[in-house]
């Protein structure tokens, strides 16, 4: 039993920090290859409350407002560069946040911060609030999508130059869609945090992002359910392929390739070809919904 | 009347050459005005002053008595602007009435945080509909834009513009591209816009179009003022003939 | 002296970085692909040098099989992973790329053992003292000298040629190109097998720098690489060889005077960060 907890925990932490990426990445459009600073940044900042006796619950609100507020500062300096010149400034981001944590003894350095308080609630009780913080946010993910505001993030992520001659302040609308989704990676940063116990600089490095960035894209760039899936299934497939233990990362990089090359689309995609002779019902609400 | 735009002695320069310079132009209320030059004259450089996207070196740009020289370009739109774009740009991820759709919406998108609370989009939809009936593409509402010839895009651009209710509606050169018969029945409908009260500066280049349903012109080149004026008194005007027939248009 | 040893280092380095994001930037320049895998065929070159040496003894034989080997897999590349998936957005072949690269660190690993590879017998390990107490290896001189034939000899090709005016003219303007004649497709398997020998040379340099050729050798210059052909300005050749430069020196002095603070990769992305802020489209990039 403790085995499927510690699986199901790791999915859901997994859904929450895909679904957080998926807010800027694949409803606003904005590429991110740096997503995993602002893990670190929620999971560095409830782990060293943690240690100063500040309880789990009350780390989780800390880790997102850090997170988002370093969100605002990158957001800001982002607006100023696009496409291909965002990616890589938001790799950078990624860089400069390892390169500084790794250098403070304040953070730990090199070595991390080890032996965070537990969260208090068992481990069935943690993996329960990591599964409602994820239902949750896909839940808000979903609603925004209906709103005007997931319409404008459609329009911006089709075409920004488009959106602003509609008189709509693109600017605000990128910077919104950067705080949410980077404050929500800080809370499963909280979560990462009191999962393992243990954070150190390697764990926020550019892998982690471009597996995040992976699970969004593997999902279905946009879409809710398909990052979920995907997610899900990433999070844990190093743990169920073990049995190939020496080529799970060929497997692993094999599959994200065939992803890429025959269904580019993501699984959201697939899916939507592999149904389509179900007759298309004209959607009452249809276009600013998936 | 009353005056809708004033552009008051503006001048661009990129590095050294001057992309218009000391140019002048009022348009008031009411007016269907027809703004020609040939190519190079600095035609597309004014009209991204009037939008924002280029800054002047020296002049102002007033809308509707405000000075907004120094506006970002959503704020010139929420001010009274709106452009139809020369290369047609639909968001081909949404569907042509959702397309103008979100144009309606201008209310409601206008504060990003207050646009999170909001779902209701039937009104909107009822309004792009009537506007895309407008035009002349109610058969096409539910088509994504991908699919669509030229002429439905040019029209689709001018629906989208006319759904932010402009004071001042621009047109870059929306005749370009389209059959002699597409391009007549486009211009007829710019006519009617103008005779139901939207006040238009048109950017063409199809002269005859041109002549045939604007009644006043503004002729540019080399970044100069050339010409303003009733159509036909502009057409004979000698100094316009020269630029024309100088570069080889007819 | 200290300066002085600190700037050559850089140059040094800086020539490593040049060799390998030329290749990045002509790729860039013409299919706007963020091509990760790169840093594969630059380790790829490493190892063929490696193997090479070890089995004929010549250094020389090595590093053309290895620039010739690379640069037809770099074509192989371009035609089986990326060619469909140019209509594609741009983060598809991104994704793609990195799944590339993770697979070809992992092939090497598994097929020759996770600690890497050495020279047998090291080529051109001894040094000069230029003056006193100032010495240089002979394998640093290779490195600046042979980066600096390799881009000589590559702007007198695309100057002095037909085949080079045709390639400058599709990387500045395909469409352009493509009405005077010129065969798209061909400078596309150009641009991949010039690219990606100039990444096997480098390869090969930095096997033998190191003595040590493994499979994570490529992982620096993986990211590294997009760093600098973005601060040069995203296609420009000219913007990608003084982003190298500069970016070496300037790592080579930051971990000197500020390596308590940031490592040597933040420093480089933190310079990155501050010249985008200052100048969006890089070094030498046009207008956006």
């Amino acid at each position: 039993m403790s085995y499927e907890i510690t699986l199901m925990t790791t999915m859901a932490i997994s859904v929450l920090f895909a679904l957080s990426l998926n807010f800027i990445t694949g409803f606003c459009g904005q590429i991110s290859l740096g997503h995993a600073a602002f893990l670190g940044a929620g999971a560095y900042t409830s782990a060293m409350l943690s240690k100063a006796d500040v309880p789990f619950l009350f780390t989780i609100p800390a880790a997102a407002i850090c997170a988002a507020m370093l969100g605002a500062i990158i957001g800001l300096a982002s607006l100023r560069v696009r496409h291909d010149f965002l990616a890589i400034t938001t790799m950078g981001v990624g860089f400069l946040f390892v390169g500084i944590i790794r250098q403070q003894d304040f953070f730990g350095g090199e070595i991390g911060i080890a032996g965070i308080p537990s969260s208090g609630f068992g481990k069935g009780g943690f993996m329960l609030i990591c599964i409602a913080l994820a239902l949750t946010f896909a839940a808000f993910s979903l609603y925004v999508r209906r709103s005007w505001m997931g319409f404008v993030f459609k329009s911006i992520a089709d075409n920004e130059d488009v959106t602003r001659v509609l008189g709509i302040d693109v600017s605000r609308y990128k910077l919104i869609a950067f705080i949410i989704g980077t404050g929500t990676a800080g809370v499963a940063g909280a979560l990462y945090a009191h999962h393992f116990r243990f954070v150190g600089p390697d764990s926020f490095g550019f892998v982690e992002s471009i597996s995040v960035l992976a699970m969004v894209i593997v999902g279905g760039i946009g879409s809710v359910w398909g990052v979920i899936f995907a997610a899900a299934l990433l999070s844990v497939l190093p743990m169920l392929v073990q049995f190939i233990d020496d080529y799970k990362l060929l497997f692993y990089s094999g599959l994200l390739f065939a992803m890429m090359r025959f269904s580019p689309d993501g699984i959201a995609g697939l899916c939507t070809r592999l149904f389509s002779y179900i007759p298309r019902r004209v959607p009452d609400n249809g276009g600013n919904n998936r | 009347m009353t005056e809708i735009l004033h552009v008051r002695d503006v001048t661009v320069r990129f590095g050294g050459v001057y992309a218009v310079q000391n140019v002048d132009l009022r348009i008031n209320n009411g007016e269907l005005i027809g703004f020609i030059g040939p190519n190079g004259a600095g035609k597309t450089t004014l009209m991204r002053v009037i939008t924002g996207i280029v800054q002047p070196q020296s002049g102002r740009v007033f809308l509707q008595g405000v000075d907004i020289t120094d506006k970002a370009t959503h704020l010139r739109i929420r001010a009274g602007l709106a452009l139809a774009q020369q290369i047609v740009q639909p968001l081909r991820a949404l569907t042509l009435l959702d397309n103008v759709a979100i144009a309606c919406g201008s209310d409601k998108t206008r504060h990003a945080l207050k646009s999170m609370w909001v779902t209701d989009i039937r009104s909107e939809r009822a309004q792009a509909r009537e506007l895309l009936a407008r035009v002349g593409l109610s058969h096409v509402v539910d088509e994504l834009p991908g699919t669509m010839p030229l002429g439905y895009l040019k029209r689709l651009e001018v629906a989208r513009a006319l759904a932010l209710n402009p004071r001042l509606l621009l047109l870059d050169e929306p005749l370009a591209g389209l059959s002699q018969k597409e391009a007549a029945s486009l211009a007829d409908l710019i006519a009617t816009l103008n005779a139901d009260g939207q006040t238009i500066l048109l950017i063409e280049h199809n002269l005859r179009e041109v002549m045939r349903i604007c009644p006043t012109l503004y002729v540019q080149d080399n970044g100069k003022s050339l010409a303003f004026g009733k159509t036909d008194q502009v057409m004979s005007d000698p100094n316009v003939r020269n630029a024309y027939l100088g570069v080889g248009h007819a | 002296m200290l300066y002085l040893e600190l700037f050559i280092q850089g140059l040094v380095q800086g020539s490593i970085y040049a060799l390998i994001a030329l290749g990045l930037t002509l790729v860039y320049g013409l299919l706007r692909i963020l091509h990760v895998a790169h840093a594969a065929l630059f380790t790829l070159g490493g190892y063929i040098g490696v193997i090479v040496t070890n089995a004929t003894g010549s250094f020389t034989l090595a590093m053309l099989v290895a620039m010739l080997v690379v640069g037809l897999a770099g074509m192989l590349m371009y035609k089986l992973a990326y060619e469909p998936l140019l209509s594609q957005p741009p983060y598809v072949s991104l994704i793609a790329s990195i799944a590339l690269f993770i697979a070809s660190e992992e092939i090497f690993r598994i097929a020759f053992g996770p600690y890497g590879l050495s020279y047998q017998t090291a080529p051109l390990q001894g040094h000069i003292e230029l003056f006193s107490g100032f010495y240089l290896k002979y394998a640093e001189i290779l490195v600046m000298g042979l980066s600096t034939i390799l881009m000589i000899a590559l702007a007198w090709l695309s100057m002095r040629t037909r085949t080079g005016v045709a390639w400058r003219a599709t990387v500045t303007d395909p469409d352009m190109a493509r009405a005077f004649g010129v065969k798209i497709q061909n400078v596309r398997y150009l641009n991949f097998f010039i690219g990606s020998s100039f990444a096997a040379a480098a390869g090969v340099l930095v096997a033998l720098l190191n003595n040590l050729v493994e499979p994570t050798m490529g992982s620096v210059a993986s990211y590294k690489a997009l760093a600098i052909i973005v601060l040069g300005g995203l296609g420009s050749i000219r913007g990608t060889l003084i982003a190298s430069l500069l970016l070496g020196v300037l790592e080579s002095f930051g971990t000197i005077y500020i390596g308590h603070l940031l490592d040597r990769d933040a420093i480089a992305f933190a310079f990155l960060i501050l010249v985008l802020m200052i100048r969006p489209q890089g070094l030498m990039g046009g207008k956006l």
